[in-house]
């Protein structure tokens, strides 16, 4: 029977320790003591040569975790479950292989910090903690949040020493793109902290567009700590977060790409870099980000639906000015609650549908093909019939959109929303 | 003479001289090699992760092989035209690694051999033209959409090109034209099909930030030559200002290989391609992280590069056959004096 070897010296005096190296000990103390303790589980969908190789992972680390074998068995597994997570559509991908995916990262995490690793492997350890977050399923007792949260404070602590990330938010793109002029007869009705029933009768039941006041002004992220680049930097800027690049979803050139708070923040945010719009748009970022989901709060309307608050999806919205989501509907009610930066939003109700000319493929059919701010009416000639109501939504606001309202959305500044899609 | 078939990272199957399959691997459950005895006899024989497919002369048979104990989980009997094609077709159809194992194929397809990848399919008729079907999410099946296509679809972009052999690989495909031109189509991630990939050229821009040996050994070797890497670097930044990456390619696009006037045979792996010229030489591109390019790296690259290994032997490579993340070759020590005046 193995044990982790904690560390080379006979007796271990932590306040002596290098704080990378404390960290190896409090890693440890989430994992199983033993090899034996540490159960790996899969159904018949993964094949037994594959968890072989995961419990030869396994087993390189409770026997010589610094061993190069370890970090390369570990990178079979992610590169091997990675191929599985690109086969068919995303929604059939079998969770089988997600968690298989997390095990992955795991163990490469693991190689990666044991000992007194350096500053760049602990960064690069975060970043595989984060890919395990984002594509993987959660395994044991979701390690890779616990580790990522371990991994974090040792970093904030050996920065403070090192110094080697300042923050530099002083000066923001100030730049301000055309400003809508909202017209009284068009305009999104506004209300304050309407009364559940109030809410139901008047907005819920009939499908009405809303912009609710005052309900979101005790979140934290108005309060204990207002929400600004210095405070996401601190909070999550070493975590890699899906972006969106190009100026909108349907344009040839959108891309995805993954990078850090930080670098999306310095590229996209603060740069001038003629890089493309930059957008961290329909993220899950409070369930890779503990913390952050501590400064909001679920609106008490979303009690309404039928659902459970679990099934609740929260994105973060977060970009520069002039990002755009082009006109499209969703499946489910949502508030769009509004913390930093003002943003333009057109609505138009699902009765409009066929004058608003929805793309004919399958992947985006729930996406009209004009451009609402500057339409093409001689390709697009009955778009002008469609009524609409607009708004710029300003920082404490919410708008609910009904489910299938058609929506269109532009950031006039910087700008930070949150959404919350229920049922 | 022995024909050698592979499609995983983990197992080899060979049907040796004797007529019989031998897998070594992790699928045979011990890293030596161990025969299938219910294959004697056979005359083909292709892997993949969990079966091995066996034709004889009148028959066809799917063995799983993850299990110590082997099992016969499928078999058909078979009546030979005389004309059919190599696994996985027989005749009627094809055969997949996985229930319901055998597909149906209309016979006026006249296929002649048939690849398949890991969601989709490459089929040659014996007119030379090309049809695919199956996942079309990486432009895998050349027929410029991201659509998926249950039926066999010719692949108009090649209409006119005499085709002479096809191969698929993960989410990419290949096909050989009867003037050894060489083209593809599909997922260019690792650079897999030989043209600028994003990814290739960050990670030559990583490895030559960070002396940080992480990835691999050869890093090492790499960062001996450290004063130049800043300005390689940056080097690479200002040409990746200018640069076109192409991630996916939905139309067959036509690979240039310098200094290369003819291809005969190519192979997909599950992010790679590996070609053989018409003089005896072999090149191989995509994704090389486990070595399965066969240079002095484990480096990805998305130009095609010789393989130095034979070339500087004097051996001439005659065919290749690619595993999802390796390469099998079949090479004679010299080269013929047709090819070496």
């Amino acid at each position: 029977m193995y044990t982790i070897s904690l560390l080379n010296q006979k007796s271990v005096d932590l306040q002596n320790l290098p704080t990378l190296a404390q960290m190896w000990i409090e890693v440890r103390t989430i994992l199983p003591s033993t090899v034996d303790d540490f159960i790996i589980e899969f159904s018949e969908t993964i094949e037994p040569s594959v968890l072989k190789v995961l419990e030869l992972a396994r087993d390189h680390l409770y026997s010589r975790p610094d061993c190069p074998a370890s970090a390369e068995t570990a990178q079979i597994v992610i590169d091997y479950s990675w191929e599985k997570l690109n086969t068919g559509t995303w929604r059939d991908v079998d969770k089988e292989w997600r968690r298989m995916y997390s095990y992955g990262c795991l163990f490469k995490v693991l190689s990666l910090c044991n000992g007194d690793p350096s500053q760049t492997k602990v960064k690069e350890a975060i970043k595989t903690c984060d890919m395990g977050l984002l594509m993987g399923a959660a395994i044991m007792d979701n390690i890779l949040q616990r580790l990522v949260c371990i991994l974090k404070n040792t970093m904030k602590l050996s920065t403070n020493v090192e110094k080697c990330e300042e923050p530099r938010s002083k000066k923001m793109k100030q730049e301000r793109v055309s400003e809508p002029v909202i017209n009284p007869a068009q305009a999104v009705p506004r209300i304050q902290c309407p009364s559940l029933e109030r809410f139901r009768s008047d907005f819920l039941d009939p499908q009405k567009p809303v912009i609710i006041e005052r309900i979101i002004d005790h979140w934290p992220a108005f309060t204990e700590h207002p929400w600004s680049i210095d405070y996401l930097r601190s909070v999550a800027g070493c975590r890699t977060v899906p972006i969106e690049v190009g100026s909108k979803y349907t344009d040839e050139e959108w891309s995805q790409k993954l990078i850090t708070v930080n670098e999306f923040i310095d590229s996209y945010i603060l740069g001038t870099e003629a890089k493309g719009v930059g957008y961290l748009a329909q993220h899950q970022l409070f369930d890779q980000i503990p913390e952050l989901k501590e400064d909001i709060r679920i609106p008490d309307y979303c009690c309404l639906g039928e659902g459970d608050e679990d099934d609740i999806t929260i994105n973060a919205w977060f970009g520069p000015v002039g990002t755009v989501s082009p006109l499209h509907q969703d499946p489910q009610q949502n508030f769009l609650a509004q913390v930093v930066g003002r943003k333009y939003i057109r609505l138009y109700s699902p009765e409009e549908t066929e004058n608003l000319y929805p793309h004919e493929s399958q992947l985006l059919h729930n996406t009209s093909q004009v451009e609402v701010e500057n339409p093409d009416l001689v390709k697009f000639p009955e778009f002008h019939k469609a009524s609409y109501e607009e708004c710029v939504l300003q920082p404490g606001d919410v708008l609910f959109i009904p489910v299938q309202h058609w929506h269109y959305v532009r950031s006039l500044e910087l700008s930070f929303s949150v959404s919350f899609w229920w049922s | 003479m022995s024909r050698v078939q592979f499609e995983t990272d983990d197992g080899v199957v060979c049907v040796s001289g004797g007529s019989r399959v031998c897998v070594s691997g992790f699928v045979c459950g011990s890293s030596g090699q161990a025969c299938v005895p219910e294959s004697e006899g056979c005359t083909d024989a292709s892997i993949s992760e969990r079966h091995v497919t066996v034709s004889f002369t009148r028959r066809v048979e799917c063995w799983e092989i993850q299990q110590a104990q082997k099992r016969l989980v499928w078999s058909r009997e078979q009546e030979s035209s005389g004309q059919d094609g190599p696994l996985p077709l027989v005749p009627g159809g094809y055969v997949v690694p996985r229930p319901p194992f055998f597909r149906p194929l209309c016979t006026k397809l006249c296929a002649v051999s048939l690849a398949l990848g890991t969601e989709h399919a490459v089929l040659l008729s014996a007119s030379g033209a090309v049809f695919t079907w199956g996942s079309g999410s990486h432009g895998q099946l050349g027929h410029g959409h991201l659509t998926s296509q249950e039926e066999a679809q010719v692949v108009e972009a090649l209409w006119g090109v005499q085709i002479t052999a096809v191969s698929a690989g993960g989410w990419h495909s290949a096909s050989v034209s009867a003037g050894g031109d060489l083209y593809m189509w599909g997922w260019n991630e690792s650079g897999q099909l030989g043209l600028p990939s994003r990814s290739v050229e960050e990670g030559k821009l990583r490895e030559r930030r960070t002396g940080d040996a992480l990835v691999s050994k050869d890093l090492c070797v790499d960062s001996c030559g450290f004063g130049n890497a800043d300005l390689d670097a940056n080097q690479a930044e200002e040409k990746n200002k200018d640069d076109v990456f192409i991630s996916i390619q939905a139309f067959p696009a036509l690979v240039d290989i310098p200094q290369v006037s003819e291809i005969i045979r190519v192979a997909c792996g599950s992010r790679h391609t590996a070609a053989v010229t018409g003089t005896g030489d072999l090149y191989t591109w995509g994704w090389g992280w486990y070595g399965q390019l066969g240079h002095d790296t484990e480096r990805s690259t998305d130009e095609p590069a010789l393989v130095k290994y034979f070339h500087s032997r004097d051996m001439c490579v005659g065919d290749v056959v690619c595993g999802l993340w390796n390469t099998f070759v079949s090479a004679v020590p010299e080269k013929p004096s047709s090819h070496t005046e």
